[in-house]
């Protein structure tokens, strides 16, 4: 059996499929969809399906898994694996008029980081990668749960942090429900992708930079939220950060902080200069091993967070059984808090949120900020070189 | 969530003075092992199963290093492991850094830490794959600043070159040719393990198979110690590749092991271990001594080869080659490279095989794995045993490779979990496959051998129906097979008995005993 490339049996063929523009299709919107899912929505659309028909699960929560994931498991995982069932399964009884032709969902095996060549690699967790093989066999182990739905489940591996690669991974996934599609086309919608990822990107951490230089010139605290990019859904993450927010702090995600050069040269020029780093964005010192793209930025964020003086405090969120976040617990905690900025972590994170427990943790935490922040800004400024970038923005 | 766990992180922020230096956390970097070092400190390794260890300790010897092996991990190093670093740990990391800071720990309370860190570097699997293979030393690093160890020297090894010679400082010369010896290590350790547990089971003198055993490691271990050095670092591989100097020694071995006296007409299920490297690999309380437990329960193992392993990682590194191939410079030249050395591989531990009398079991064709796995596991997904677990047990099953599967699945594994999930649909379609996926937490033992035991019953069953259906097919009794058998040559452990259709040993042994007499 050919293997190569794009090769494993992983599509399920039911029945005709409606024209492009007027197919259906279901993307869980789980694990490392969250930081892709403009890749797809640009993708798409460069092929010419209909916005309004692809379809992406909700967020993730209780209700979906008691109704929509129940006696799909098949193995004990971490919280963010466990519910993909869930997702599956409410894309799967989508309704008459809102029925899918096609579930789409990806094994993403890498992707694309700004670290890119400046770490190892940018793999995702084994976990995330091999996700789909893992959930979709609890919808075939007592028949094929698909076929009975008359969707086509399509999952193709693909390698996102090797955008030369990505075409060519997808297009025989893209075949099998988009009939005629070919090569150049295909190309053509995976540059659009990454276009719109990066654009998105872009703007994210155009913002993000705005609220730093917003923090610097009122000499105002921020917190940066540390954690997996499926901890923005409310129902893995727990909106604890928003909770925050309620306090009047600025929060920043490690995922979209500004990597501007001259941020970067004021940050880190003197640990590049020193030869202790090869640039602003290399984290060979603190995480030699950085092979995993999404481990890898949080350690980036936490050096980021350690050298910057308006970020007060991390918050640190891990998911119930996350074996990519234990090995990293005490360094991201060590690289934080000996720069003086506050660290708290929520760890273990499942699927109930215990809305007592956290407030009380969120009330210490804005206790604490509201009590150190000056003094932690004050002496993180003056640990840092002169001439900041952020305090000589202009204003709005 | 949990809130004790969830509330344990909360740090209560200490005020700083005004005018203190900001100190930014670094990760452990080895010091370098020097020149000098080389008379002094020993080589410490360890987690492989003890025929492979001691044949290792012999291929590092040659080159003029000592080395010492770790004790095999026990409860204690898990909870200790569980102790020293953070929390959620597979069970091998634990197993492995309690092993290591035990030992580490004991010296300390001896020799004192300082003396402890010059008379021992540690070297150990680096991995290049995301899961914590890749990040065992961020928990042994971490063990040994709470052990105030921070001096003792940690070294990784690259799964992916043979040269490591620049890792470790100038003293560490992992060179090709002493890499290649390792590798020699590997798969002699691995057929010796084979065909010792296809005797050991069916030994009419209870402990010799064991005597021997002990006896012909040590043969070679002297063999791998005292090899003549020929060729330079690189050219040094050439000599391996070429000489007859192993397969004379195993041939020496199987001397011994041929004229063990076995009774093979004794019906025994026989039990393939798959699962996590480290837990199929290594044998003692980290996996609950589970190849000794099976065969006290009157199973024959079949145990899981590292060159099985060394072959799937060259599969994948040809693989990701091969999929490059008009988008990466190279990528044709790195995909042959990749299938020449899994060529290499293969044929060198098929002449060591015969060099053992054909007995010990051939490796499984990778392409063959990853057909039978492609419809549940994608073969590109790597990390942990990817589609190769899934393939084997459906393997071993279809072509009566052994009555059951026995999964021995890491408590937290990334990977594993994984493949195992995926499994449930591969038995949704195969439902008469034996398959019992163990997930080992180090110390649920009772639980883990319980549900073995289930599934082992069965294998029973099967592997007495097989024999009966052999008997019936060729006619002979359970006594007029004996009664063959007492003339045959199968009745030393040097004969092989083909493979007649049969998973089982004694069903194959008939259907030989009624073709050959
Ligand atoms: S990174 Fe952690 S939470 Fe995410 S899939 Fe992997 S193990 Fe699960
Ligand atoms: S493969 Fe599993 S058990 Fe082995 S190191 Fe990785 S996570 Fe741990």
């Amino acid at each position: 059996m050919d293997t190569s490339a794009a090769g494993t049996e992983t599509r399920i063929a039911h029945g005709a499929l409606p024209a492009r523009d007027k197919l259906r299709l279901g993307i869980p919107r789980v694990l490392n969809v969250w930081s892709t899912h403009q890749f797809w929505i640009g993708l798409f659309g460069a092929l010419g399906l209909d916005a309004r028909r692809i379809v992406f699960s909700s967020d993730t929560s209780d209700e979906q898994m008691r109704e929509f994931g129940k006696g799909r498991g098949t193995v004990d995982s971490c919280y963010p694996v466990k519910c993909v069932s869930a997702h599956y399964g409410e894309l799967l009884a989508l309704d008459r008029h809102r029925r899918i032709d096609v579930l789409f969902s990806t094994m993403i095996y890498s992707v694309p980081s700004f670290l890119h060549g400046h770490v190892v690699d940018s793999l995702a967790c084994p976990r995330v990668m091999a996700a789909p093989e893992n959930i979709k066999a609890g919808f075939l182990k007592e028949g094929d749960a698909f076929a009975a739905r008359g969707v086509r489940y399509v999952a193709p591996l693909v390698a996102l942090g090797e955008p030369d690669m990505a075409a060519r991974q997808l297009l025989a996934a893209l075949a099998e429900f988009l009939p005629g599609v070919t090569r150049r086309e295909v190309e053509a919608a995976v540059r659009a992708g990454y276009a719109a990822l990066e654009a998105f990107a872009a703007a994210a951490r155009r913002q993000s930079r705005e609220i730093l230089e917003n923090c610097a010139r009122l000499e105002r605290p921020c917190l940066l939220v540390l954690a997996r990019p499926y901890h923005m859904d409310p129902g893995i993450g727990h909106e604890i950060e928003v909770d925050l927010q309620a306090y009047g702090f600025p929060v920043l995600w490690g995922q979209y902080l500004p990597t501007d050069p001259d941020l970067l040269g004021w940050m880190f020029g003197a640990e590049v200069a020193a030869g202790q780093v090869r640039s602003g964005l290399d984290i060979a010192d603190v995480w030699p091993s950085s092979y995993s793209a999404n481990t890898n930025e949080i350690l980036w964020a936490a050096k980021f967070a350690a050298r910057m003086p308006w970020i007060a405090g991390v918050i640190r969120l891990s998911s119930y059984e996350c074996g990519m976040d234990q090995p990293t617990y005490t360094p991201v905690q060590q690289i934080v808090e000996r720069s003086g900025t506050l660290f708290f972590s929520f760890q273990d994170l499942d699927s109930t949120k215990p809305a007592g427990a956290v407030r009380i943790r969120v009330e210490t935490i804005a206790h604490y900020l509201a009590r150190d922040a000056a003094g932690i800004i004050a002496r993180k400024r003056d640990a840092s070189p002169p001439d900041c970038p952020l305090a000589a923005a202009p204003l709005p | 969530m949990h809130n004790a766990d969830t509330l344990e992180r909360t740090t209560v922020p200490q005020q700083q003075g005004a005018a203190q230096r900001i100190v930014h956390y670094r990760a452990y970097k080895p010091a370098p092992f020097t020149l000098e070092d080389r008379e002094q400190a020993t080589i410490l390794f360890g987690g492989l199963q003890w025929r492979t260890e001691r044949l290792i300790q012999g291929a590092i010897e040659r080159f003029g290093y000592k080395t010492a092996v770790l004790p095999t991990a026990t409860r204690e190093d898990l909870l200790a492991g569980r102790e020293l670093a953070d929390i959620g740990q597979c069970c091998p990391t634990s197993f492995t850094t309690g092993n290591l800071a035990g030992f580490l720990r004991k010296e300390s309370q001896r020799l004192g830490a300082a003396e402890v860190s010059r008379r021992y570097v540690h070297v150990t699997a680096g991995s290049c794959g995301s899961c914590r293979f890749g990040q065992y030393h961020q928990s042994y690093e971490l063990a040994l600043r709470n052990l105030d160890l921070e001096s003792f020297r940690l070294f990784l090894l690259q799964q992916n070159a043979l040269d490591q010679g620049e890792a470790a400082g100038q003293g560490l010369d992992l060179s090709p040719q002493l890499m290649t010896g390792v590798f020699w290590a590997v798969l002699m350790g691995d057929v010796l393990q084979d065909l010792e547990y296809q005797i050991r089971p069916y030994e009419v003198h209870a402990g010799e198979t064991e005597r021997v055993a002990r006896e012909s490691v040590e043969r070679l271990h002297e063999a791998l110690r005292s090899a003549p050095l020929r060729g330079g670092r690189k050219s040094g591989v050439l000599w391996y590749l070429l000489t007859g100097h192993f397969t004379a020694a195993l041939r020496e071995v199987y001397a011994r092991y041929a004229a063990i006296e076995v009774d093979r007409l004794r019906v025994k299920p026989l039990v393939k271990i798959t699962g996590e490297f480290y837990l199929q690999t290594v044998e003692g309380e980290p996996n609950y001594n589970i190849h000794r437990w099976l065969e006290a329960e009157g199973a024959e193992v079949y145990p899981a080869a590292i060159s099985i392993w060394i072959d799937y990682l060259l599969r994948l590194a040809a693989q990701e080659a091969e999929d490059r191939i008009g988008v990466r410079r190279g990528a044709r030249v790195k995909r042959a490279g990749a299938a020449a050395v899994q060529g290499l591989l293969r044929w060198n531990y098929d002449r060591m095989r015969a060099a053992l009398g054909g007995l010990p079991r051939e490796m499984p064709r990778q392409e063959e794995l990853r057909a039978l796995a492609a419809p549940y596991y994608h073969s590109r997904l790597n990390g942990g045993e990817g589609d190769m677990l899934v393939g084997k047990a459906l393997w071993a099953h279809r072509k009566k490779k052994a009555h059951m599967t026995c999964e021995l699945s890491p408590y937290s594994c990334m990977p594993n979990t994984m493949s195992v999930g995926a499994m449930a649909a591969a038995l949704g379609r195969h439902p008469d496959v034996l398959y019992a996926p163990l997930e080992i937490k180090g110390d649920a033992e009772v639980h883990a051998l319980s549900r073995c035991q289930m599934i082992l019953t069965e294998a029973k069953r099967r592997a007495q129906r097989e024999f009966e259906e052999a008997l019936e097919r060729t006619g002979l009794t359970p006594a007029s097979a004996r009664e063959r058998l007492a003339g045959h040559p199968a009745r030393l452990a040097g004969c092989k008995v083909p493979h007649g259709g049969a998973a089982g040993t004694a069903a194959n042994l008939v259907l030989h005993l009624a073709a050959t007499n």
